[in-house]
């Protein structure tokens, strides 16, 4: 049995999946199409419901 | 996000696509397309000298297109990996022109034109696929004019131009306005070059452009100054447009008075049927911002419902009414016109008095919805899932992470609409479940014997 | 014997700096190269170094060679900000065989280059400040351990709805054992008592086979009946006590979650609530499922007793319940005339719209009305005022349904008191963070999911339950715990035992020793915020790595 993860999509949902596996202590690949991560929340400028930065 | 990027147990792999998935849970097989980025991964340390003298100038689909970044560019400003990209189409030596200026400026050496695609294969024991999704083009809706008027613009572009990041520095210009700044500063470019011709031919026939022309006004001037006549022509008219644009400039203002207009393509029968869950949330937060920013905001929502259902949502949408000059007017637009001074204005009826109302805004906002990203038929090919009625990865409510095949999962908007927090709870259950794929308890022993 | 400027001892040290450029954020506006040198000749520093990037993997290999070639026993960077690149370099330090609190970062970017830019004599010289300053408090720094715990592989779920029925099935299905806690007599929680879900699927049959499942399976041990009624410990080592029918249990356990669960508002005189002609969402699903529903012409209210001045939350599972029954009751009598009276139709997503659209299609009919002008029931009829057409409506009734809100149960307060959690306004767990860490509560090792932290549906709980076992994972699959040495420590002999340190500390990590009569620091909680030494009225309470004497030997420095 394998025991390495493959994410695919590097938004707030792949990050916090990797970030999970990885701190379980699992070996992570993290596939993202563009150049870096961070997908939408990342052009955000602030979030709700807390209104803090988006990264 | 950095944590990502500094996790030992993380290996990130940006600019790259999964190709193929052969196996079954517990043993797939998986190959990845490492595009090349013509940057050395391992030698640039992302610090921008590259790129600050590439002559190359390319949109910023970052930016949502309001803004330019050069040929060799990085995604944002604190992306993750700071690595370089070169980007093909636009790269002038990668095009088979002449150039090669952000190698001479890399003291990394990190610039390799030569690099390839690279193929990984990986042996995985599962896979969380959380591909997100892209914004509905309200380009679709043809009474909504969205591109032909420039001050309609959707939630994403407004996002940017709130951003102190963004193309506006987080001033609420009107597309339109930097629209007509932007021609004033062609414009500026050629008055400057035709005052230096017409410069050069004064101080040669010692007389004023003016005086000469005014000489010559009614007949031709003597063939000698003919050329230099034609750059006076050229530069009269130039200079009247100039002045009438400053004039108008001196006028501009930001966005003040801003419509939301709520569910554009969603629950929408001739687009997407369903709700897509963040965008009420977001035209509210976008117009507590914009009040932020300026006192004097004023906006209207337009919705058929105020979608606020998360913890603390109602609150937070009650405290933009009572504190940000929120209006929520339940209504949906019929179309949006031209108004005076590119004021956009909005055609809708009031249901009460049953009568058709106009009204005009600095600008607005299209709530766009939450659609499944393009080419979701390929990746699910290539992942040999399915998908659901709506475009999305397929799911059961019973076990709401698994796909139609084991050791895949699914979470976020790749799952269905759905805002961060939500996102964020999905996310940490996937991968629960891709653990529970590859852990050994007795129960599975004993299915297994 | 060598001696800095403030008549310290500095013999032994040995004591490397390194400059970064940063490219050219930081060379681009001060002389980095002068202050290299103007740092070779500080007390204690035997080797100087600039590079381009610091942090860079050449960067990096820098500093642990100069460590091991140079026996350095000091290390100070002076580059960018400490909360983003500290842990980088702290950590390769230790990699090259030294003690990482023996490392000292300087920011001579975010507060010096970058606020000084076009200035560059003043930031040259600012830079220096900084940098003799950072010198001399290393030379003041000892090194320290990390503080180092173990960790029970089990977990305490409390509440045995979906929501903590799914956490203990993937907590036990990642190989860690559970101790689920069930105050009724059998697990499943609301759903018990639900008629079918929207998929047309029992929803007791759902949770009960959940609940079968759970409780077959190896490693997970269930106590219906029973309350947990003592918790102290802490994250790794929490004791606990149960209060079971066979009488009390004591065990351990390393996290624990929180997944009680809510209840639907029921409230005598709510727009006419009596329980006979007009009953909550839950009635009727009671009805519906028992065969007793009777009715002929139904009149749902939305929001009866939420999103109003007592109760500002919107309970997020209503408006789909209602939706849910009015098509129940539609499929099944088809002549029947179902109303809803709504202010927001609140069905998110793809497949809760959908609901909407073929609720429309089957004839149901939505009107909605103002908060300020509710509907009035009584005497067999509903009447209220359109808020979109303004004119008043009034249907003669059989049945009328108020759409409650989910409220949290009377007990959870006692349940927030067991662990010290706290609970918002309206009495739901208050997570760590409403948008990045929904499922933890700020206190280590404790886990929220499900309708106790907020209403949601079924599908959602189960995710939440679900998740929660991957934020544990995180936790327990470690072989023990390490955190900072970074921690205060309070002198035995010189403490008063005034439990001022006590009372601000915000992690409940001093405990006052009613035997020594002083206080003292239970290190595995601290998170090293230095309130208590900044409280301590006998110096007693100090942080480790800021002691007053390290930190006067940087002030002496400037
Ligand atoms: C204008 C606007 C404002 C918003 N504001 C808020 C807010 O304030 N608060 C809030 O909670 N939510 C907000 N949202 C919603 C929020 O954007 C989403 O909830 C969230 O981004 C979903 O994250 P995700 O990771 O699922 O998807 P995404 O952010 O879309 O990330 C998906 C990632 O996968 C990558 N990807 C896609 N396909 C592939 C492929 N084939 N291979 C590899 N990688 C791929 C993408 O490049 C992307 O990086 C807002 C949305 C909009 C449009
Ligand atoms: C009328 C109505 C209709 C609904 N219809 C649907 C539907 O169609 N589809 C859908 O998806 N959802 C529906 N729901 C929502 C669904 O019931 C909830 O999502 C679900 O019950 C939440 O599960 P939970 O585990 O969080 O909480 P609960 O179900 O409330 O379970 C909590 C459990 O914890 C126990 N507990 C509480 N305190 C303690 C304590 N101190 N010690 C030990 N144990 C304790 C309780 O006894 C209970 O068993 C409906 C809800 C209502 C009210
Ligand atoms: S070679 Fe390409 S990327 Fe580099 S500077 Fe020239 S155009 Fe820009
Ligand atoms: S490619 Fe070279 S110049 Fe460009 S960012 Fe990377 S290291 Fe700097
Ligand atoms: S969240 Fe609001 S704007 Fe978005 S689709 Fe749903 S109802 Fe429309
Ligand atoms: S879900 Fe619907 S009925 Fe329930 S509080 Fe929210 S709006 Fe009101
Ligand atoms: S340093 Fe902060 S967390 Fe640690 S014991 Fe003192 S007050 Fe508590």
């Amino acid at each position: 049995m394998n025991r390495d993860m493959l994410v695919i999509g590097g938004g707030i949902a792949g990050i916090q999946s990797s970030l999970d596996l990885a701190e379980m202590g699992f070996k992570v690949y993290l596939v993202e199409r563009l150049p870096s991560i961070g997908g939408k929340m990342a052009q955000l400028d602030k979030t709700f419901p807390t209104n803090d930065c988006a990264i | 996000m950095l944590d990502v990027g500094r996790h030992p147990n993380i290996e990130l792999m940006a600019y790259s696509e999964v190709e193929q998935v052969e196996g079954s849970a517990g043993c797939f097989k998986v190959r990845v397309r490492r595009k090349a980025r013509y940057v050395d991964e391992a030698k640039c340390t992302g610090c921008g000298a590259c790129r600050e003298k590439c002559p190359t100038d390319v949109l910023d689909m970052y930016n949502e297109g309001h803004s330019t970044r050069k040929a060799i560019y990085s995604w944002f400003a604190q992306g993750i990996p700071s690595t370089h990209t070169i980007d093909p189409d636009h790269c002038r030596v990668l095009q088979g022109k002449k150039c090669g200026v952000c190698q001479k400026r890399c003291e990394a050496g990190a610039i390799d034109f030569e690099q390839k695609d690279k193929i990984v294969e990986l042996d995985i024991g599962a896979i969380i696929v959380a591909t997100g999704y892209t914004v509905f083009d309200p380009g679709k809706i043809p009474e909504y004019r969205y591109k032909d008027l420039p001050n309609v613009v959707t939630a994403v572009e407004f996002e940017r131009f709130l951003s102190a990041s963004g193309p506006t520095h987080g001033h609420i210009d009107r597309p339109s306005d930097i629209l007509a700044r932007r021609e004033i500063a062609e414009l500026e470019k050629e008055e400057s070059r035709l005052q230096k011709t017409l410069a050069r031919y004064e101080e040669k026939a010692g007389a004023s452009s003016q005086s000469v022309f005014e000489a010559f006004a009614a007949e031709t001037a003597p063939p000698e100054q003919q050329q230099w006549m034609e750059k006076y022509r050229e530069y009269l008219p130039l200079t009247e447009k100039l002045a009438a644009l400053r004039s108008k400039a001196e006028g501009f203002t930001t966005a003040k008075r801003l419509a939301f207009i709520q569910c554009v393509g969603s629950r929408d029968l001739r687009f997407y049927p369903f709700c897509s869950g963040f965008c009420c949330m977001h035209s509210i937060k976008e117009a507590i911002i914009a009040h932020e920013h300026e006192n004097a905001t004023t906006s209207v929502i337009f919705g058929m419902d105020i979608r606020a259902v998360g913890k603390g949502f109602d609150e937070y949408k009650v405290r933009g009414g009572n504190k940000s000059n929120i209006t929520y007017r339940r209504s949906r637009v019929a179309e949006i016109v031209n108004g005076p001074n590119n004021n956009p204005v909005l055609v809708y009826e009031d249901t009460q008095l049953q009568k058709v109302v106009r009204e005009d805004f600095d600008l607005v906002i299209l709530a766009t919805a939450c659609a499944p990203n393009e080419g979701m038929k390929e990746m699910a090919a290539i992942l040999g899932i399915e998908l659901n009625r709506f475009g999305f990865f397929k799911t059961r409510p019973e076990n709401p992470l698994d796909t139609t095949r084991e050791g895949i999962f699914v979470c976020g908007c790749a799952h269905s609409p759905m805002d961060i927090p939500e996102s964020v709870a999905q996310a940490s259950s996937a991968a629960s479940r891709a653990v529970q794929t590859v852990t050994v308890t007795p129960a599975k022993l004993l299915k297994i014997s | 014997m060598k001696q800095n400027k403030t008549g310290e001892n500095t013999e032994g040290l040995r004591v490397g700096v390194f400059i970064c450029d940063c490219g050219s954020n930081i060379a681009g506006h001060l002389d980095c190269a002068e202050v290299t040198k103007y740092a070779a000749d500080l007390p204690g520093v035997v080797f100087t170094k600039e590079n381009l990037y610091t942090c860079s993997e050449a960067g990096i290999s820098e500093i642990q060679n100069a460590i091991r070639e140079n026996n350095l026993n000091r290390v100070v960077v002076a580059s960018c900000s400490p909360r983003t690149h500290h842990p980088l370099f702290a950590s390769s330090c230790a990699q090259a065989g030294m003690n990482p609190y023996l490392f000292e970062m300087v920011n001579i970017r975010d507060q010096c280059s970058w606020v000084h830019m076009g200035q560059r004599d003043i930031a040259t010289a600012k830079a220096k400040d900084l940098v003799r300053m950072g010198v001399a408090k290393s030379t003041a720094l000892e090194p320290q351990k990390d503080i180092e715990s173990s960790v029970i592989r089990k977990i305490l779920v409390i509440g045995g709805g979906i929501a903590g029925l799914s956490a203990a099935e993937a907590l036990a299905g990642m190989g860690l054992e559970v101790l689920l806690v069930e105050k009724e007599e059998r697990c499943g929680g609301l759903m018990l008592g639900l008629n079918v879900l929207e998929t047309g699927k029992s929803a007791a049959g759902q949770v009960s086979d959940l609940a079968a499942t759970v409780a077959a399976t190896s490693g997970v041990t269930v106590h219906t009946a029973s309350r947990v009624i003592e918790i102290s410990g802490y994250i790794g080592n929490f004791r606990v006590v149960i209060e079971t029918p066979a009488g009390k249990v004591e065990d351990t356990v390393g996290c624990i979650v929180v997944a009680c669960g809510a209840v639907p508002l029921v409230e005598e005189g709510l727009f006419g609530y009596n329980g006979k002609d007009v009953i909550t969402q839950m009635e009727l699903e009671q009805r519906l499922a028992s065969g007793s529903f009777k009715a002929a012409r139904v009149v749902m209210i939305q929001c009866a007793g939420a999103r109003n001045a007592t109760r500002e939350y919107c309970s997020r599972i209503c408006c789909a319940t209602a939706v849910k029954n009015a098509m129940i009751i539609k499929r099944k009598y088809p002549l029947a005339e179902v109303h809803v009276l709504y202010r927001d139709m609140q069905m998110y997503g793809d497949e809760k719209e959908q609901m909407l659209w073929d609720a429309r299609g089957m004839g149901i009919k939505f009107h909605v009305f103002d908060q300020k002008k509710p509907p009035r029931v009584g005497d067999g009829k509903v009447t209220f005022q359109h808020a979109v057409l303004g004119e008043t409506k009034e249907f003669t009734v059989d049945l009328t349904v108020l759409s409650t809100p989910l409220v949290a149960r009377p007990e959870s307060s006692q349940v927030a008191a067991l662990m010290r959690v706290p609970c918002d306004k309206n009495g739901f767990f208050l997570e760590a963070h409403a948008k990045l860490r929904p499922l933890d509560f700020a206190a280590d090792g404790i886990f929220v999911c499900g309708s106790a932290r907020y209403p949601v549906t079924s599908v959602e709980a189960r995710t939440q339950g679900l998740g929660v076992a991957s934020r544990i994972g995180a936790i327990l699959f470690k072989e023990k715990l390490v955190k900072s040495g970074i921690v205060a420590e309070i002198d035995q002999e010189t403490c008063v035992g005034c439990m001022g340190c006590l009372n601000v500390c915000p992690y409940e990590a001093i405990i006052f020793n009613r035997e020594t009569g002083v206080c003292e620091v239970k290190e595995i909680l601290c998170k090293g915020c230095g309130n208590c030494a900044s409280t301590c009225p006998s110096h007693s309470a100090v942080l480790r790595g800021y002691k007053p004497e390290q930190l006067l030997a940087q002030i002496r420095a400037i």
